[in-house]
């Protein structure tokens, strides 16, 4: 137990010691003010068949408890996924893998402080939901127990899920890379929308306790909705009675939990220990040839043109480790542009290298090399033929696309197949540049890329929605001055690590 | 060449790593020896234009480096204590990356990779991927790089971590090479590293030069201040506490300690030839 105590801790005041750390509480009160809008908002978290209830110590803790089930669960999978990935890359893995610690224990550890992480979250949220109750003022009695067992019963079981699952997707080798980040919004999404039903296994995101206001349901309907709703007119409020606990409710968020630990706990099957092989290639075999000194290189270096050759760098440095069935892939949907028409397929065929963009701006950084870049001139250059290489990636898996628009003489769609390939690399860059993490964008570009598939035209930047042939989302030089701006604010970080260097 | 101007680097959190040192540097080899945290690495990184001071001036050729360092970079090779390479290029691929970042045309970028992957005996791993590679060969790849353009200014900080002796050895031919006709500027703290090499050597700790001057000024410094005894192994523990003693050898007759004192440090004590470990010893101990 001490051993658990003593990583969880460890682990956690190295994540508390972090300037990210006090970024995640700032948005943790953002989150409550969020949850618990002023009177006259035209928002609503939760709406109640029409209602929202009277901000009580019961209403406000209850919705800003369900707020975080619903949001922090997102984020918070990508603020704690990286306990085990810290580990290996500093090495302090391979100290304790030395040591006696047990694996389930090292796993009950790391689960314990991701929980730490987003429980100290959830205080904050519900520190930000005593202020709100008190400045909004619908209510001047203050119950800290209501107030506070919404967290305690609906965000915390979720939150642990979330911390056990991030857990799960770290120490299992399909999902341990970008993948795993890019699936999460695939797996929230079904639990978000499952989580809600009143069927949905241990109680789902507990909403179950929040019924519609008495004699309501037959004029509003029976509508409890979660979510961040747009309302025209302030909800009506009503008094809501208050978490009732039941056997069966208290039951499932226990299970909930335990499942939960189980799922974290799981990994001990296969966890490696950190006893994983070089990254690439193979380590030399047999002792090394000999050659004599002979003295220094006789060549002179000359100056000369390196556009292209700095591009080709960057290119390599971005798709080189691929593995061959991405090639393959690539290959087929760069074909597939050609042959079905643009719209659904050049959105299939810009999801695909999602994870090899997310290196955009990280890659010294992530591998080191930026000890030695540092001393290197250019440093505005090499962005510039970062974004490049990663704007040629797009038109080289777009291509067929493209071919199909050209020789139709789909100009406008040319145009925002251009401003799109522009963009993309330039979101990654400038998320890469600014967070360090490829996590950002990876999570980033796959809900705007579901937002795109999902008709969201106002988010259309690459020309895939149409409406009779007609392009439907907004201007492609729209687009391209987002990837400018993508670009400049990349460039401006270098400039501002320059001057801070 | 390289003027480091009353240099100052205070980190956040008040360590004052660097504390108003001036370094004015020409061609030849300059020994950086220091305890570790003596502010070695700070220094280095400051000239090599990674960290710009606190306080103080960097010039180059008369011009300011901190302001604008790209006129130093062009002319620099840097080794950095802790470095990493994309592990899925090749060493040909990632050496040529960097020849386009410095600015060199294909065709001699070509040419002096392969010379240098020669001269750091790499030739025969030079189409691997880096990640296959093991420290050494990796340190190896980083030494390449140093030299791609040719640099004016060579500036590696404990260049020898990861070496085999033999490879230690061709490292010393080569700096002793490069020194000929560019500044280099070295900092370790192992002697043997500079010892058969420098032609300058400043001793630094908490972030001020101690001793400066060349290798000859430096023994002449502890000249008639070094002296050898050998004691039985009980009383060798007491004396080492009592006395600055720079070595310790475990011999059939007892230890045999050599110490640094102004006067014979004890009745039997013989006077010994001073060395390089006892001039920095007796620097950093002063």
């Amino acid at each position: 137990m001490n051993a658990l105590l003593g990583l969880a801790l460890a682990d956690f005041r190295e994540r508390a010691r972090r300037p990210a750390y006090l970024l995640m509480l700032i948005s943790a009160i953002g989150l409550g003010l969020l949850a618990v809008p002023p009177t006259g908002a035209h928002w609503s978290v939760l709406v109640i068949g029409g209602f929202r209830g009277r901000y009580t110590s019961d209403y406000v803790g209850m919705v800003t408890a369900l707020t975080s089930a619903l949001w922090l669960t997102l984020v918070g999978f990508y603020l704690v996924r990286d306990a085990v990935t810290r580990d290996e890359r500093t090495g302090v893995g391979q100290l304790l893998a030395a040591s006696p610690l047990r694996t389930p224990v090292y796993l009950a550890g790391k689960l314990l402080s991701n929980v730490m992480v987003l429980g100290s979250m959830v205080v904050v949220l519900a520190a930000t939901a005593l202020v709100l109750l008190l400045l909004r003022g619908e209510s001047r009695t203050v119950d800290p127990i209501a107030l506070a067992l919404p967290f305690a019963l609906v965000a915390l079981p979720m939150l642990v899920c979330t911390a056990a699952l991030a857990m799960l997707f770290e120490t299992t080798p399909v999902l341990r890379g970008g993948l795993g980040n890019v699936l999460w919004f695939f797996v929230w999404m079904i639990g978000a929308i499952g989580g809600q039903s009143p069927h949905a296994p241990f109680g789902g995101l507990g909403l179950r306790p929040v019924t519609l206001p008495a004699g309501a349901s037959q004029d509003v309907g029976n509508d409890v909705g979660l979510g961040l709703m747009y309302v025209d007119e302030p909800l009506r409020t009503f008094d809501w009675p208050g978490l009732r606990l039941d056997a069966g409710f208290l039951g499932g968020r226990l299970a909930l939990t335990a499942v939960a630990i189980a799922v974290a706990l799981l990994p001990a099957l296969w966890f490696h220990r950190f006893d994983r092989p070089a990254r690439a290639g193979r380590a030399a075999a047999g002792p090394e040839p000999r050659t004599d000194y002979k003295g220094l290189p006789r060549t002179e270096p000359r100056r000369g043109g390196t556009g292209p050759r700095l591009l080709a760098g960057e290119l390599r440095i971005l798709v080189r480790g691929a593995p061959l069935w991405w090639w393959l892939g690539a290959g087929a949907l760069a074909l597939g542009g050609l042959a079905a028409p643009p719209g659904a397929v050049l959105a299939l065929v810009w999801i695909w290298p999602v994870l090899l963009w997310s290196r955009l701006g990280t890659q010294p950084a992530a591998s080191g090399a930026d000890a030695i870049l540092a001393a290197y001139p250019a440093p505005r250059g090499r962005v510039v033929a970062e974004w490049c290489a990663g704007a040629l990636l797009a038109a080289a898996i777009g291509a067929g696309a493209a071919a199909r628009m050209a020789f139709a003489g789909d100009l406008p769609g040319l145009a925002a197949w251009t401003a799109g390939a522009a963009f993309i690399p330039a979101l990654a860059l400038a998320l890469g540049a600014l967070t360090g993490a490829p996590r950002v964008f990876q999570a980033v570009y796959t809900i705007l890329w579901y937002l795109l598939i999902n008709d969201t035209s106002a988010l259309d930047f690459m020309g895939a929605l149409r409406d009779h042939g007609r392009l439907t989302g907004p201007s492609p030089a729209l687009w391209a001055v987002a990837a400018a701006a993508g670009v400049a604010t990349a460039l401006a970080r270098t400039a501002w690590r320059e001057t801070r260097r | 060449m390289l003027e480091l101007l009353d240099i100052t680097k205070v980190y956040k959190g008040g360590k004052r790593a660097v504390d108003g040192l001036t370094l004015r540097l020409g061609p030849g080899l300059l020994g950086l020896l220091g305890p570790n945290g003596a502010g070695k690495s700070s220094l280095l990184r400051i000239a090599a234009t990674v960290t710009r001071p606190t306080s103080g001036r960097v010039r180059f050729d008369g011009a300011d480096a901190i302001a604008r360092p790209g006129e130093l970079r062009r002319a620099l090779g840097y080794l950095p204590q802790d470095f990493g390479v994309y592990p899925n290029l090749s060493a040909v691929e990632f050496l040529a990356y960097l020849a386009a970042v410095k600015g060199l045309s294909a065709r001699s970028a070509r040419a002096r990779i392969d010379e240098l992957l020669e001269l750091v005996n790499l030739t025969h791993a030079a189409r691997r991927p880096l990640g296959g590679y093991s420290g050494g060969m990796l340190r190896r790849v980083g030494i390449a790089q140093t030299l791609l353009a040719d640099p004016r200014v060579v500036i590696v900080d404990e260049p020898t971590a990861g070496l085999d002796p033999e490879e230690r050895v061709r490292f010393r031919n080569l700096l002793s090479d490069l020194a000929a006709d560019r500044l280099v500027l070295l900092s370790t703290h192992i002697v043997s590293d500079v010892e058969s090499v420098a032609t300058r050597i400043a001793v630094v700790k908490g972030g001020r030069i101690r001793l400066d001057g060349t290798p000859e000024e430096l023994l002449r410094g502890v000249a008639g201040h070094v002296w050898e005894v050998t004691v039985p192994p009980e009383a060798a523990a007491g004396l080492q506490q009592r006395l600055l003693t720079t070595r310790a050898v475990r011999t059939p007759a007892g230890v045999r300690l050599r110490v640094l004192a102004t006067s014979r440090p004890l009745a039997d004590a013989a006077p010994a030839a001073p060395d390089l470990e006892d001039a920095y010893v007796g620097a950093v101990h002063r």
